[in-house]
């Protein structure tokens, strides 16, 4: 019988498989609790004396791009494929909407289902199609997808084109809204999209996409299916950009071929995508708010804000490859270190595997 | 005793180059196979083959008797064949539990209800942390849960490889390999836990290996494949008394 099994030791040896499990729930935890946080601000926000209407209309633009960052994040963080055509699905997001708001009057949250679904699903073929495709091709591929979708808004009569598609006032559940409704509306989806994205990370799926990111031939090896989780991954991510171009269309109340043919929204979108980072939940809502936001800033200096956005994107991948939202985890995650390394003082737990392990091999034998 | 995995006149064709000329092999349920060979001698490539990253253009391959020619790599897990890499193919900078629990990927149920983390996954996810966690303890990476596992030791990585097959509860492991590059303290380490693996737990093993202490010391039986075709076969005191083999790895004996 072979005997027990030697074993090195690592220099900050952590023995307590238990500690473990406990650091890796806690740091979900902080993770989650931040973005808490930060809603219980959001929905504070409107309540102060000085909030006018107009700043709600304007703050769900900048939920728009933190929804659209969260969906273009999906396919950059956790299949590490580059989208420059995230704007084609925010375009199928908004138009979608706009369509069934005017000629069938549907409620706003009818509207925004439609978008993301429709955006999905178009996601789903458009993922199919892109299957064989990595890197720069992925890139000029998806770049090709929304110079075709604003070739269709601008030519395509049911569109409207550059005269553009004036939407009648928002409802929902028949009763009217105003800004600041719409903008409780956008939290809501703002809220719901981040728990959809917290559920997936932590899940199967996740791991799925990451070990298919990392290494196709070992994820595959152990029963992940390429083209099933790449399209999964590319459905859900068009999807959410979707919902963000219904809010985007039905908060101005206008969609014209003029706005979404322009390709700075997908560059736009990458951007607040690679700014903000997977690392953590927030990563989106930081890279949301600052494209979002640099505009407002630089009113006087329009032109300036992109040079401004080059550079930070570009001190971003040398400096910071992980995003803003890998900064803020470092402290987090040095205290995990920390908090395991104390634990480790402690006996490794590992009593009771030989058995169970057993069991396993028996019922497989 | 019944056997596990069977490929009968497999041969594989790059071009001009015949790769594998009419293998076969059989792996018996709960032994540990060898396979050996000269390098160039079509041992990664049958490997492939195998684990159905490359086709093969005759023969056929069975699985409990159940012919998986047309199987894509990611479904012959599903039958419980698992694999190492030679190179060591994990996922760099993800940690070893993470590792660990992709090995359990055939395990994690319906996607969509992981998706959005329904009760019934969350209980399943539980339970498959839990699994990964005793396997790593019983190949001593406890310690090393929580590290990104581009940062771990060769000899640790090495056995997040295995660990990650095990966590897909297997009934063989093909290991491409498992000594390459290690050296003899991680040599013998991870010849005792192949060893444990398949006696305490009963899961067969197929092995490519160039290390001959190891292979003769652990294997019960020996395949033996040069110029892509089938040489030898039998138990490891008889491969190392066969007069072919000895000439295919040392050459012939020139009379004097």
């Amino acid at each position: 019988m072979a005997g027990k099994i030697p074993g090195g030791a690592l220099p900050a040896a952590v023995g307590n498989r238990e500690a473990v499990a406990e650091q890796r729930r806690r740091f979900i935890r902080q993770d989650f609790m931040l973005v808490c946080l930060l809603f219980a601000v959001l929905l504070l926000i409107p309540a102060l004396p000085f909030v006018k209407g107009w700043m709600a209309a304007q703050a769900v633009l900048v939920i728009v791009y933190i929804i659209a960052a969260q969906g273009v994040s999906i396919l950059t963080g956790y299949t590490g494929l580059v989208t420059v055509g995230h704007g084609g699905f925010l375009a199928i997001g908004a138009y979608t909407a706009a369509l069934l708001s005017k000629h069938f009057g549907a409620d706003v949250l009818i509207c925004v289902v439609a978008g993301g679904a429709m955006s999905a699903l178009i996601g789903v073929a458009l993922g199919l199609i892109f299957l064989r495709l990595s890197g720069a091709f992925m890139a000029i591929g998806t770049l090709g997808f929304a110079f075709f979708v604003g070739t269709i808004v601008n030519n395509v009569k049911v569109f409207e084109g550059r005269e553009g598609i004036s939407l009648p006032p928002n409802h929902v559940f028949g009763l009217p809204i105003g800004d600041i409704g719409f903008y409780y509306v956008a939290v809501l989806l703002l809220g719901l999209m981040t728990l959809f994205i917290h559920s997936l990370v932590r899940s199967g799926v996740g791991r799925a996409l990451k070990a298919l990111r990392d290494s196709e031939k070992a994820a595959q090896s152990y029963g992940v299916n390429r083209w099933f989780y790449r399209t999964l991954a590319f459905s859900i991510s068009a999807g959410i950009t979707g919902v963000a171009g219904a809010l985007n269309g039905l908060v101005t109340r206008f969609v014209s071929a003029e706005v979404y043919s322009d390709i700075w929204y997908s560059v736009d979108m990458l951007v607040a995508a690679i700014v903000g980072g997977t690392s953590m939940l927030m990563g989106p809502f930081i890279g949301g708010v600052f494209v979002a936001m640099l505009p407002f800033f630089l009113e006087k200096l329009a032109d300036f804000s992109f040079i401004l956005k080059g550079a930070v994107l570009i001190a971003i991948l040398m400096f910071a490859p992980a995003g803003v939202g890998g900064l803020i985890a470092k402290p987090f995650q040095a205290m995990r270190r920390r908090r395991l390394a104390e634990a480790g003082a402690r006996a490794v737990a590992g009593a009771g595997v030989a058995e169970s392990v057993a069991q396993e091999g028996a019922r497989n034998g | 005793m019944a056997s596990l995995l069977r490929c009968e006149g497999v041969t594989v064709r790059f071009g001009g180059v015949l790769a594998c000329d009419a293998i076969s092999l059989e792996v018996e349920q709960g032994k540990i196979v060898g396979l050996i060979g000269p390098n160039g001698a079509g041992k990664t490539t049958l490997f492939n083959v195998l684990t159905r990253f490359e086709q093969h253009d005759a023969g056929h391959i069975y699985y409990r008797d159940r012919l998986i020619d047309h199987c894509h790599p990611h479904q012959i897990i599903s039958f419980g064949v698992a694999r190492t890499f030679q190179n060591i193919n994990l996922f760099a900078n993800q940690s070893t539990l993470d590792n660990i629990l992709v090995g359990a990927h055939r395990l994690i149920g319906n996607p969509f209800s992981n998706l959005y983390s329904l009760p019934s996954a969350r209980r399943n996810e539980a339970a498959l942390v839990r699994h990964a966690m005793e396997i790593a303890a019983m190949l001593h990476l406890s310690d090393a849960l929580d590290t990104p596992v581009r940062n771990l030791p060769y000899g640790y990585q090495k056995r997040v490889e295995l660990a990650r097959a095990l966590a897909s509860r297997p009934e063989i492991i093909l290991l491409d390999e498992p000594v390459a590059g290690c050296n003899d303290e991680e040599t013998a380490e991870l010849r005792g836990i192949v060893q444990r693996i398949n006696r305490e737990f009963g899961i067969t093993m197929l092995m490519v290996e160039h290390d001959m202490s190891m292979v003769m010391n652990v294997c019960d039986h020996i395949y033996v494949i040069t110029f892509g075709a089938n040489l030898a076969n039998g138990t490891p005191a008889e491969i190392r008394a066969n007069a072919q083999v000895i000439s295919a790895y040392l050459g012939e004996q020139v009379e004097e």
